[in-house]
Formats: structure tokens, C-alpha cells, sequence
């Protein structure tokens, strides 16, 4: 495959691991712009194992998705109370500051002649990863498109069994969920950290992708971007933050000459969208009534 | 089995509920009526763990319930409805009537009152395309499916008419287990008088003891 | 007296925050709405008068009237499109949704207007002078005036005229806004155009003062005037004040003891403190709305 084309695509799977991560939190009724942050400790703590531990990249990604699920568990903790726009403010803030560390953070050891390791604003540069073990472009491609497919087929299972819908009542109306016996704190917490989870591993792959990571790719706008995909794309599925994904990054590469008017064109559609069909393009009612259809044709 | 005891509520300086006591007994039937304004839901709300009481404790056999979030009362097993039957309008009634459980009693339960209900078809639909009189007496077998305790309807009869109440009553009275109570808060004392055994008025600021003989 | 000094900097530049903290607050206490787009509406205001400069040549002062005529023209683009169509109580994310898709649709345009990343902004030219030992800048001061008088007309305008009545009843009783706003439509626009005069004049204090506006005032004074609100109380007029002038203070004293990277980490970190252990905010906002069924937050 053409390595641009390959690149563009993974690009859109690594956006798509945000974008589900935006999309869990929203699940339980909370607007999160935070979630670049735990995109950000994913890929710092990926690229930290496999450059200055030299461990295998299983255990980076591991560490990553732990990582991802503590910094959320702790911001859930600490916001317990908060709901709505006060909680959409502290993930911000929570956010910022976590970058803000990731600024300060210098710990570069001197490995093989070169000095490696995150190194402040420069960054953490020299990922080696994908070299050492030719990982090319469309082989690297197959990587995160598999991890994604894993992901929304237990995200899938996760919508069969109850919780989602558990989920999607404690977050949609909070008394009805408590008047069946919902304690809505786990399940806030629950996804909240699974967001957490899924951010950090994206940003794993994102940091052995890019080779090159600094604090600067994990600003706000990159959260809100995650944020309107899922949006976009549809609360009614765990595909929907990928359709999201899908239409802005192609609208971005289809219409390359006008990439300046991007995102006036696309902020605009967005806004004009939102107007007619605020629940996103694959809505709930929309996915349930596809599966009545799709039910009653093999029943 | 269940008692509220010398329950008082404020609202910003004005006392709505002042020493209201509530004890019940499996099986009791009870109607709470007034006009309104009275305090009728408030009490509901602290009954159900969605207010808190500023005095007052309550009890169900021995656990103390006062102060616990909704979610406990529900789980201790008091259910309830709600004045506009509230159901999520973006999963059909189905997926949420069997959102509560997997357990085979559950489900047993659930289906032996879907029968009796003539909800099994409309279990695809969504809530805003059924009919109300139908939605009332799915959010009853909600509750009923988990074999509460307490049952407490609010205001059952909005939007019903005269025959739609009294075949929702009919319904209500045969599926209500015999060890589950019933509260009804109504001002329509037609229904009352078919699934209650006893009435009792809550007057605006006067205590109110309700005890079921 | 350094400390006085640093005091008194932060408390000029505060008064600048308070305008833009003003502005969300008006939106957020009268219509429970966050407009995410108001940085980028400010920025867009600057931009315009940049970009018709050479064509009007009116110096300073069409600086100032075109930025804040441009923002508050884009603010009542954003309600149109973005805060109109969502008006029920469940809708409030997605406005501020859509209030974001706006945000770098005029983000984008403002870079168009302006291609390179600096463009100076002037200023007025003002004489400094000394008190004592404290310097004071002539044209800060002048801007502290300004956004004084401009918050006391705000105060005339909302509680000596029926139209302010009528904003301040709204405001009290959101459940009755909303009735309201099926009959009074023009509310909206009216709280987002003057949200928007009151954030361009803050915007012009802010610009003139530094000497030239980049592309990242839109987000930055996004920020700035979400935490003035948050600090002071969400919705709280006088709260935005007081927020913003706060902020500006702990900031200067941040900047100068920490130096400029730390300066944001302190206000971030101050923000989320307030959130964590008073999320009502130095006014003591109610966050949940106690009347209604449970406590149904906010």
C-alpha cells in the first residue's frame, strides 16, 4: 500500500482510540476535554519503556493502558462531586496540568551515545520502535487497525451485556437510573477509567507511530477534536466516534488544496449538524431500529 | 417492616413536611391523599431516598435508611413510579425492563407479568410510541419484577382515563404479590378505593401518622 | 513595594479578565449555556480591525470600534447558530458542542485575515508615571477606567432599565427562562451581542496593552474568561469581576516568583482546586438545584 495513504489511515485509527475514549465518558452523561492528556501519558509511558527500558512493546502498552486508567481513576476520584460543565472544566484543567508536567519532565539517560528520554518541551524524539523491528508503514497499519477491531468487538460485548444501557441510563437521566437501584458513582468511575484505558493505549501506538513525541501534540484542541468526532459520529454505537474520525480526516486529505478552509467548512457543517440532527449521525434510536430490521430479517 | 418516624422537610425556610410517620406492614394497602401542594411528593422523595429528611430516621426491617442515596432505598427493595413514567426514550422497552437482571426469579417474574400485562408486543417499541395506560403499567412491572417490599405509585391516574384507571386498578390489584406494600399517592379516590384499603389525607402542615391496622 | 507593585499590574490586567469573565457569565447566568466560541468571537473582532485598518485608517480608535463591533457581530453569529436552535434544558451540551465547532471555524477565518503568526495591535500612546514608587502605565490605566465605566453601564443597564429587569428575571428563575424564551426569542441575542461588546472592549484593553495580537488569543482568552467565571461562581456577575480581577493578580505574582511557565500551571491549578473543594466559587454558586425532584445537579 502507498506508505501515505497507510499513514493517513493509521492516523485516523490512532484518533479513533481518543475519540472512543471522548465517547465513554459521554456515555455517563460527563463532557470530558481532558482526554488528550491520557493520550499523552500512553505515549509517554510506550515510549519510556521501550527506549529506556528496552522492554518488550506488550508491556509498553501495558504500561500505557494502566497508566491511562490511573490518571483518570485519580481525576474521577478527585471530581466525584462535579458533574456537567464544573467537571468539564476540571478535566480541562486536570489536563493542562498534566502537560504541564509532561513540560517539566527531563529524564534523558545517555544509551549507545544518544541521549534519550522525554526531555522537556523538546519532546521525547528517537522511538525507535518501528525501526528496530521493521515495522513499515502498512505493517504498522495492520497493527492498530487489529487493536481497534479488538477494542469495539469488546465494547460490542460490553453494549450486549447490561452495562451499557446501565451506563447510558445513569448518564442520560441519573434518577431514573438510582430508582432502579443504579449507583451511579461506579458506573461514572467505571467508564470514566475505561476512557482512561483506551486513551492510553492509543497514544501508545501513537508514540511507537510517530517516533516523536512532545508536549505540544497533547494541547486541548486535540481533545476537543476526539470530543466532536464522537459527537459527530453518534453516541448510538461505539463505531460512531470512528465515523467521526473518518469524515473530518478525510475531509482534510480530500480536499487538500483547500486545507486552510478546512476547518471553516467543517466547523460550520458541524454546527449546521448539530442544528438538525444533534445526536450525532448514528443516533440510538437510529442503531435500534437497524437492529429491529436486521432481527426481523433472520428471525 | 417499614417506618418513617417523625419526618420533617424544609424548603428554603418554609416547612413543608412537619412530623409525618409512615409504618407499614407486608401486604398493607395504603392511600395517601390531599390537595395539592401538601407535601404529597416530597414525602414520596424522601420515602424513596431522594430527599433527605432535615429530622426524622427511616427504617426498613433493619436497615437504616436515612440519609442513604436513592439507589440504596431501591436496592433495599422500595420502588416507585414516577408522575410521568419515566423511561429512557432511546432504548426500546424491552432492553430496559430487563435491564435489571439476569437472575432466573427475575426473569420468571418479569415474563409471568408481561403476560398479564399485554405488554409482550410492545416490548420493540420505544416509549414514545406506546400508549400511555400501556407505559403505566410497564413502570409497575418494573418495579413488581424485582419483588420489592414497597411499592409506591405517584399520582398514577394522570393522563388516564376513568376505564384505563380502573382496568390499570384490576391489573395492579392482581399482580401485587401478597407480601408486597402499597403506597398510592392519588387525589382520584375512585382508585383508591380499588387497590387501598385505607386512605389517609395529608393536610398542609399538619403531622400525619399512618399506620396500617 | 514590589509587591504592591506586582499587585497593582495584576490587578489592571485583572480588570481586563473581568470584561471577558463578564461575558461568559452573562451567557452562562441568564441562558445556563457556555459559549466556547467567545475567544475565537474576540479574536475575530481584533482580526477584522486589523484587516480593515489601511482601508478605514481611523487610527487606535477604529481598533477599538471595530473589534468590538466585530465581536459582538460574531457572538450573534454564534447564537444563531449554534445557542438558538438548542434551547430545551437537555440541550446544553450541544450547543457548547457546536459553540466549539464555531470556535475554530472563526479561529480559521481570523488566521486568514491575519496570515502571519504576529501582527502588531496598537495602542494608545500614554505617558507612564510614578506613584511613590509604584510605575504605572498611562494606557493601563486608562484601560482599568474604561472597564470600570463599562461595568458600571452593565450595572445601569441591568438594574435601572425594563430590559435589565428583564434579563435579571430570567436569569433568577432558568425554568421560567425557558417559557420565556419561547416568547421572548430576541433575549438570547440581545445577552450574546452585549457579551460580545463588553469581551471586544476587554479584548482591545488586552491587545493594545501587549502591542500585537497572534492566532492563540482566541483560545487564551477562552480560558482566561472561563476561569474569571469559574473562580468567581458560574453565572455570577459580580463573581466574574471579582474572578477576573483575582486571577489577574495571582497571575502577575505567579509570573513574577515562578517565572512565565509556571504562571499557567497556577491558575490551572488554582481553577481546579476551586472546583474540587468549592465548585460555587468565591460567591458560593449553588451547583444543585435543590427545589427540583432529587437533587438534580446543574
Amino acid at each position: 500500500m502507498d506508505p501515505y495513504l497507510a499513514s493517513v489511515l493509521t492516523n485516523m485509527t490512532l484518533i479513533a482510540f481518543l475519540a472512543i475514549s471522548a465517547y465513554l465518558v459521554l456515555v455517563v452523561g460527563e463532557v470530558s476535554f481532558g482526554q488528550q492528556a491520557f493520550f499523552g501519558i500512553g505515549a509517554y509511558l510506550t515510549a519510556s519503556v521501550t527506549v529506556l527500558a528496552d522492554g518488550h512493546v506488550i508491556w509498553a502498552l501495558l504500561t500505557a493502558v494502566v497508566g491511562g486508567a490511573a490518571g483518570t481513576l485519580v481525576l474521577g476520584l478527585l471530581t466525584i462531586r462535579l458533574s456537567g460543565l464544573y467537571f468539564a472544566i476540571s478535566t480541562l484543567c486536570f489536563a493542562e496540568l498534566l502537560r504541564f508536567s509532561l513540560l517539566q519532565t527531563r529524564f534523558t539517560q545517555i544509551i549507545d551515545g544518544r541521549k534519550l528520554g522525554p526531555d522537556g518541551p523538546e519532546g521525547f524524539s528517537n522511538i525507535r520502535w518501528i525501526f528496530d523491528n521493521h515495522f513499515d508503514a502498512t505493517d504498522f497499519l495492520l497493527l492498530s487497525v487489529t487493536c481497534l477491531t479488538v477494542l469495539l468487538l469488546l465494547l460490542f460485548g460490553l453494549a450486549r451485556s447490561r452495562l451499557m444501557l446501565q451506563a447510558r441510563m445513569v448518564g442520560n437521566d441519573p434518577i431514573l437510573a438510582q430508582s432502579q437501584g443504579l449507583n451511579p458513582t461506579h458506573y461514572r468511575l467505571g467508564f470514566i477509567t475505561l476512557s482512561g484505558a483506551v486513551a492510553g493505549f492509543g497514544g501508545g501506538l501513537f508514540a511507537l507511530f510517530n517516533t516523536h513525541i512532545e508536549p505540544a501534540m497533547f494541547g486541548v484542541m486535540l481533545g476537543v477534536h476526539a470530543l466532536t468526532y464522537s459527537i459527530i459520529g453518534g453516541l448510538g454505537s461505539s463505531i460512531g466516534p470512528l465515523i467521526g474520525v473518518v469524515l473530518d480526516i478525510g475531509l482534510l486529505e480530500s480536499i487538500r488544496q483547500l486545507a486552510a478552509y478546512r476547518m471553516i467548512v467543517f466547523g460550520g457543517l458541524v454546527a449546521l449538524f448539530l442544528v438538525f440532527r444533534p445526536e450525532g449521525i448514528l443516533s440510538h434510536r437510529l442503531v435500534a431500529r437497524l437492529k429491529r430490521r436486521w432481527g426481523r430479517r433472520h428471525v | 417492616m417499614f417506618s418513617m418516624q417523625g419526618i420533617c422537610k424544609s424548603f428554603g425556610g418554609i416547612e413543608v413536611l412537619s412530623d409525618i410517620s409512615l409504618t407499614l406492614q407486608s401486604g398493607d394497602r395504603i392511600g395517601i391523599t390531599g390537595a395539592n401542594g401538601v407535601g404529597k411528593s416530597t414525602l414520596i422523595n424522601i420515602a424513596t431516598g431522594f430527599l433527605a429528611p432535615d429530622h426524622g430516621w427511616i427504617q426498613l426491617n433493619d436497615l437504616m435508611l436515612t440519609n442513604c442515596p436513592a439507589w440504596e432505598f431501591a436496592r433495599a427493595g422500595i420502588r416507585r413510579t414516577f408522575q410521568s413514567s419515566r423511561f429512557l426514550q432511546t432504548a426500546t422497552l424491552g432492553e430496559q425492563l430487563f435491564l435489571a437482571g439476569h437472575a432466573p426469579e427475575y426473569r420468571n417474574r418479569l415474563a409471568d407479568l408481561l403476560d398479564h400485562s399485554n405488554l409482550q408486543s410492545s416490548l420493540h417499541l420505544f416509549p414514545d410510541e406506546i400508549s400511555l395506560p400501556l407505559l403505566r403499567k410497564a413502570e409497575v412491572v418494573r418495579g413488581l419484577a424485582t419483588q420489592p417490599e414497597i411499592l409506591i405509585l405517584d399520582e398514577p391516574s394522570a393522563g388516564l382515563t376513568a376505564d384505563e384507571l380502573h382496568q390499570f386498578g384490576t391489573f395492579l390489584n392482581q399482580q401485587l404479590g401478597r407480601k408486597t406494600a402499597l403506597v398510592v399517592v392519588e387525589h382520584r379516590l375512585d382508585f383508591m378505593a380499588i387497590v387501598t384499603d385505607t386512605v389517609v389525607e395529608m393536610k398542609l402542615n399538619q403531622g400525619l401518622q399512618v399506620r396500617a391496622d | 513595594m514590589n509587591t504592591l507593585q506586582t499587585s497593582l499590574d495584576g490587578l489592571m490586567i485583572g480588570s481586563t479578565y473581568a470584561l471577558i469573565g463578564i461575558g461568559f457569565a452573562l451567557v452562562f447566568g441568564i441562558m445556563r449555556r457556555i459559549n466556547l466560541a467567545f475567544g475565537a468571537c474576540l479574536l475575530f473582532g481584533a482580526s477584522l480591525a486589523i484587516y480593515l485598518e489601511p482601508w478605514l485608517g481611523w487610527g487606535v480608535w477604529g481598533l477599538f470600534l471595530v473589534t468590538m463591533v466585530g465581536a459582538a457581530l460574531a457572538s450573534a453569529y454564534v447564537e444563531r447558530l449554534c445557542f438558538a436552535p438548542h434551547t430545551k434544558r437537555t440541550q446544553s451540551m450541544t450547543a457548547m458542542i457546536a459553540s466549539f465547532a464555531i470556535w475554530m471555524q472563526l479561529d480559521e477565518i481570523s488566521s486568514q485575515m491575519l496570515p502571519q503568526r504576529t501582527h502588531a495591535y496598537d495602542g494608545l500612546e500614554m505617558p507612564t508615571f510614578w506613584l511613590g514608587e509604584i510605575y504605572v502605565r498611562g494606557d493601563q490605566l486608562l484601560h482599568f477606567c474604561i472597564a470600570l465605566i463599562s461595568i458600571l453601564l452593565l450595572y445601569v443597564l441591568l438594574y435601572k432599565t425594563r430590559l435589565g429587569l428583564l434579563i435579571r428575571a430570567t436569569a433568577d428563575n432558568p425554568e421560567t427562562a425557558y417559557l420565556l424564551g419561547v416568547r421572548v426569542p430576541w433575549l438570547g441575542f440581545i445577552i450574546f451581542l452585549l457579551a460580545g461588546i463588553l469581551g471586544g472592549v476587554g479584548a482591545f484593553m488586552i491587545l493594545s496593552a501587549d502591542g500585537y495580537v497572534t492566532p492563540m488569543f482566541g483560545m487564551w482568552s477562552t480560558f482566561k474568561g472561563l476561569l474569571a467565571m469559574i473562580l468567581g461562581g458560574l453565572g455570577s456577575l459580580p463573581g466574574a469581576v471579582i474572578g477576573g480581577l483575582i486571577l489577574g493578580i495571582v497571575e502577575t505574582h505567579a509570573g513574577a516568583s515562578l517565572g512565565a511557565e509556571y504562571r499557567d500551571m497556577v491558575t490551572f491549578g488554582l481553577v481546579f482546586l476551586v472546583l474540587i473543594i468549592r465548585p460555587g466559587g468565591l460567591m458560593g454558586v449553588k451547583i444543585y438545584r435543590t427545589e427540583s425532584l432529587a437533587q438534580e445537579r446543574i
